[in-house]
């Protein structure tokens, strides 16, 4: 990968509503997340930091201004192609009903590829579920998995396709501590071991503190930056912006 | 609650309306079936008053032999009687009547009207008449020999004008007459779709019947007596020995409408039959939408729950809403219904047959049946779900799905186990000899056996269905197999409509095949000859058996025979006899004679069927007392038994028997062997040639008739499919709202797929290969369930002659691939639906 930006947003802007009922969940937002780096988005309730993985992750359509991933201009794709380009560029971590609850977690974890008839590399995958200790899991439906160990399968899906990005939101939003620390070090070794790409949508400090770099949202805007944080300054952070 | 529940309703229209449709289709179906022969019932009533308005008496025999199927054949009465009529004082005007078999052939040379089971071919009595039953429209009404008016229907339908020759083909032969006249019928066309022509008196009593007889004779009174005393009057001067009745004009007119109306009842029953069926399969797509919106509204009746609502309460919501959506769902059915019996009558007028017009007659207990048939089932079907609703825990406010949940218990395999098992020992039972009356109770209970352990075997199945679209379509077709499996209660209601109508399309099919398959061994074991001539005019005219006695004076031809049916009274009951030519038959239709020889039969002679003799200890030289449809008494000593009786029945006469009387014959087949080394072509050329000159009748090869005797099952067939294609109509229906419904549920998990990268067609193939594997899991059941059915029917009609079961394996094909087809189709709107799931709000609900 010769761009260190695995994903570009430049200008971009998210407009609710017309007149006096608009709201501008993102307003003129430009930011770069480095290949290779583990990037985390924070910032209070309303601020736009989901919306802005939306827009970037093709989920969700902006009003101005444009995103690249991989070097490819998503403002410009067809549904059909944003699809493909979710599947085979993109991997996703949600907080919530992560899994699709008819299929093993084998069938989870390959689910991009198979949906793209793509039998990925096979290497690669397993590294990636020994990686996330599934090995002995792997037969077993959502319904019979821990939340731990779904979100486990999750990270392990949204690493399956050798995504050049993937975006997390809040995923230990819905896991007790220590379970939450555990996938957070899975996010960490696959982008120390696997040199993997990954942005985190958070609202934690601690969550927030196993990233390369922070970047801040108030008010639909970029607030500030913190690279190579701790808990510690995240919250000093926080404080001077005002929470 | 009410105020709840009345909430609950108007808050979600989309719910209503899908439960509605459930309810509208069945209900629908049921109101179109009674409006429908009501209205039929009142114009037929209608034209008959019409018709025989200005006749005032009415004398014919009381002589009728009654023959099956309510079929009757009336002895004439002598064509004197008329001026003994016209000396009556009080008489005004009088006419004659025949009404007897006679075809029209159009200027194509082929006849009008379907040489099938369509409407009868009449020719009748057209003359200037006060008390007319028909009124020229064009022309004049025929006089002489030469002179023939038509009905208007047949007129126009042969594109005959005024002075065009016509070619009509009846009793004594073929003959052209000119066209004077188009008349109709009341204000009908042609009453219900039969063709007429219409000659003077004299012709019609030469070409049609009998010379000096007539069928009826109809009296218009001068005005100086009443219909009842001129009735008295008229009996009065006819001498008792002519064996005749005389009606008032209200009689004839009532007792034709009880006719046409009991034959009408066949058809009511048959149509509401079928309404109900429909009805049974709707109210599975009821409760099926109902037990889903309760399950979907979990967390819903949890928080009533939790704020205090009691079970019961919550219970009364969801049957006040049932009440409700019954209520509006019958209402709507209701007029559904009528515009549905308008398109049945369009549909057969579409069909040829021409039913009087007449104003829509809405009887008041179609309105108060189907509302009430309506509520209830819906009601009914609520019932279940409701209660279950009411049994939720309060938590499960507080759980994050609303899963319908899925416990298979053991009760319910046992239970429908031991449905299965008896309704098997029923069966078994009767096979071991018992009263065939167990049969229907084995039916019922294997059936309701089967749907109680749906739920049990749905994954199963469902599963190994859905094999080949996991291989064909990858991890769509997986996922698609596995949602088709992950509720089977769900998918086992969802097919249960698909199942019925399937096992009674297969069971009606396999009951076909065997009557078929059952006809051609016969024909195959019996006819000898090369070539047949066939009529489809079943008890009604046929071919002149002088047809048989041209084609035998045929270079070509070594030996034709004639075969036909004669209707006479034995032993106070109507029967039909087969008549045959003793002199011809032999060596081309054989009738395996065990003693006596075909020179013995004569007209003093009878055969018998083994069978008969066996079971009426009859041997040669008995005595038979036959009575003819003239009264008169033949009595015939048994010369021969013949062994072959599925087509001859229990009695075998010749048709000289009749030659003395006033009883007219046709023969229904004509069965010819060719001389050996006479080429195919130049036999068929000079058959072809006496057959067209008589106008009548089909000329096959021997395996073009046995193929079309047994492929005349077929046409009883296409009816019963099409009734039963109401039933597939509700439950395609049942699929696309489960499916919609389904689609609504996993709205999360659809998004969540759409956001890691499957296409809106990928998203759709889902959906689709769920609907196609519902489909094939009902219809394999289904077939399943037919096949055995349909072996019961045959096993129960074994006393009936049939003897050999056949799987319909053409049938059970097709079904297979309409299931798949309709799977397809069913999914294609709630695939669409699926496709327009809001991704945002599917992944970030939480």
């Amino acid at each position: 990968m010769n761009n260190p930006s695995a994903a570009t947003a430049t200008n971009v802007s998210k407009i609710y509503g017309h007149g006096d009922s608009e709201v501008r969940a993102l307003d003129n937002v430009s930011v770069q997340f480095e290949t290779g780096k583990f990037t985390a988005i924070m910032g209070p309730s309303g601020s736009g930091k989901s919306t802005l993985m939306h827009c970037m992750a093709g989920l969700d359509e902006m009003t101005a201004g444009s995103v690249t991933i991989a070097d490819i201009d998503i403002a410009s794709l067809k549904d059909k192609d944003l699809t493909k380009l979710r599947r085979d560029k993109i991997g996703f971590v949600f907080q919530s009903f992560n899994l699709v609850p008819t299929l093993s977690a084998d069938e989870n974890i390959r689910l991009p590829l198979l949906l793209g008839n793509n039998k990925g590399n096979e290497e690669w995958i397993q590294k990636v579920i020994n990686t996330v200790h599934l090995q002995d899991r792997l037969t077993h439906r959502p319904s019979e998995l821990s939340g731990g160990q779904q979100q486990r399968v999750a990270v392990a899906r949204a690493l399956a396709s050798e995504p050049a990005i993937i975006f997390a939101d809040e995923p230990t939003g819905n896991l007790d501590s220590t379970t939450g620390n555990e996938i957070l070090s899975f996010m960490r070794k696959a982008v120390d071991e696997l040199g993997q790409t990954i942005v985190m949508v958070t609202h934690d400090p601690v969550s927030a503190s196993y990233a390369d770099r922070i970047v801040f949202l108030k008010d639909g805007k970029i607030a500030g930056e913190l690279l190579e944080p701790t808990p510690e300054l995240v919250l000093d952070y926080m404080k001077k912006l005002g929470h | 609650m009410l105020r709840i529940a009345l909430k609950g309703i108007l808050g979600r229209k989309a719910r209503l309306v899908l439960t509605s449709l459930a309810v509208i289709l069945g209900t629908a179906f049921l109101s179109g079936t009674a409006v429908f022969s009501a209205t039929l019932n009142r114009t037929f009533d209608n034209l008959f008053s019409d018709v025989f308005r200005n006749v005032d008496s009415y004398v014919r025999s009381t002589q009728v032999i009654e023959a099956d199927f309510g079929a009757e054949e009336r002895q004439r009465i002598p064509a004197e009687l008329i001026a003994m009529i016209e000396a009556v004082p009080g008489v005004g005007d009088v006419q004659a009547d025949i009404q007897a078999f006679a075809r029209i052939i159009g200027k194509d040379g082929q006849p009008l009207g379907s040489d099938g089971a369509g409407p009868p071919t009449f020719g009748s009595v057209g003359e200037e008449f006060q008390g007319a039953l028909w009124t020229i429209s064009e022309g004049r009404f025929a006089a002489g020999p030469t002179e023939v008016v038509l009905d208007e229907a047949s007129a126009k339908a042969g594109k005959f004008a005024l002075n065009d020759k016509v070619k009509v083909v009846a009793q004594a032969g073929s003959r052209e007459f000119t066209l004077v006249g188009i008349a109709g019928y009341g204000d009908v066309r042609s009453p219900g779709g039969a063709t007429f022509a219409l000659f003077d008196l004299a012709t019609a009593q030469e070409f049609l019947a009998k010379p000096g007889f007539v069928d009826a004779i109809l009296i218009s009174g001068d005005g100086s007596a009443s219909d009842e005393e001129l009735a008295q009057a008229i009996n009065a001067a006819i001498p008792s020995s002519y064996k005749t009745e005389t009606l008032t004009g209200a009689q004839i007119t009532q007792e034709t409408q009880d006719q046409i109306g009991s034959a009408l009842s066949f058809f009511s029953i048959l149509l509401s039959t079928f309404s109900y069926i429909a009805l049974g399969v709707g109210s599975f797509v009821i409760y099926n939408v109902f037990s889903i919106s309760a399950a979907q509204r979990q967390r819903e009746n949890a928080l009533l729950r939790a704020i205090g609502a009691s079970k019961k309460q919550v219970t009364r919501a969801l049957m006040i809403e049932s009440v409700v959506v019954g209520l509006f769902g019958s209402t709507i059915g209701f007029f559904a219904g009528i515009g549905l019996s308008k398109g049945l009558s369009a549909l057969l007028k579409a069909a040829g047959i021409d039913l009087p017009s007449g104003d829509l007659v809405v009887p008041s207990s179609a309105v108060i049946n189907t509302i009430v048939v309506g509520l209830i089932v819906t009601v009914a079907s609520a019932w279940l779900p409701a209660r279950r609703a009411g049994k939720v825990p309060p938590l499960a406010a507080m759980r994050e799905t609303a899963i319908e949940v899925v416990a298979l218990t053991r009760r319910r395999t046992i239970f429908g186990l031991v449905l299965i098992a008896l309704g098997a020992a029923s069966i078994i039972a009767v096979t071991n000899g018992v009263s065939n009356k167990w049969l229907g109770l084995g039916i019922l209970f294997v059936f309701s056996g089967t749907i109680t352990l749906g739920p049990v075997i749905a994954r199963p199945v469902a599963l190994l269905l859905g094999k080949p679209a996991e291989k064909f379509r990858g991890v769509t077709g997986t996922m698609a197999r596995q949602n088709s499996a992950r509720n089977p209660k769900r998918t086992s209601r969802t097919a249960s409509p698909v199942l019925i109508g399937v096992a009674l399309v297969t069971a009606v099919a396999a009951l076909a095949a065997s009557i078929s398959s059952q006809i051609d061994g016969v024909f195959t074991q019996q006819f000898k000859g090369d070539y047949a001539i066939n009529t489809n005019a079943r008890g009604f005219g046929g071919l002149s058996p002088s047809l048989a006695d041209d084609i035998n004076a045929l270079p070509e031809v070594e030996r034709a025979t004639g075969i036909g049916l004669l209707t006479v009274r034995i032993d106070g009951r109507g029967q039909n006899l087969t008549t045959i030519n003793p002199a011809t038959v032999d060596g081309v239709f054989d009738l395996g004679l065990t003693s006596g020889s075909y020179a013995d039969l004569t007209p003093e002679t009878i055969f018998v069927s083994q069978q008969y003799a066996e079971n009426n200890n009859a041997k040669l030289g008995d005595t038979i007392a036959v009575t003819l449809a003239d009264a008169q008494v033949k009595s015939l000593s048994i010369a021969g038994i013949y062994e072959f009786d599925e087509l001859a029945g229990k009695y075998t006469v010749s048709r000289d028997l009749t030659k003395d009387t006033t009883v007219i014959t046709f023969d229904l087949g004509v069965y010819i062997k060719v001389k050996s080394g006479v080429s195919a072509e130049s036999a068929r050329t000079a058959l072809q040639a006496a057959v067209d000159k008589y106008g009548q009748g089909t000329l096959l090869s021997k395996r073009e008739y046995i193929d079309s005797q047994s492929g005349q099952i077929n046409q009883l067939l296409g009816l019963i499919y099409g009734l039963l294609f109401l039933s597939v109509i509700i439950a395609v229906v049942g699929i696309i709202i489960t499916l919609l419904l389904s689609v609504f549920e996993r709205q999360r998990e659809i998004g969540l797929l759409r956001a890691v990268g499957m296409t809106k067609s990928q998203v759709r193939t889902t959906v689709r290969w769920e609907s196609v594997i519902t489909s094939l899991l009902g219809a394999v059941v289904g077939i399943v369930l037919g096949v055995g059915l349909g072996w019961v029917i045959v096993y129960a009609l074994r006393d009936q002659g049939l003897s050999s079961f056949s799987v319909p394996v053409g049938t059970t094909l097709s079904i297979l691939i309409m299931a798949f087809v309709v799977g397809v189709l069913a999914a294609v709107y709630p695939a669409w639906r699926a496709t327009r799931v809001n991704l945002l709000a599917a992944i970030t609900t939480a």
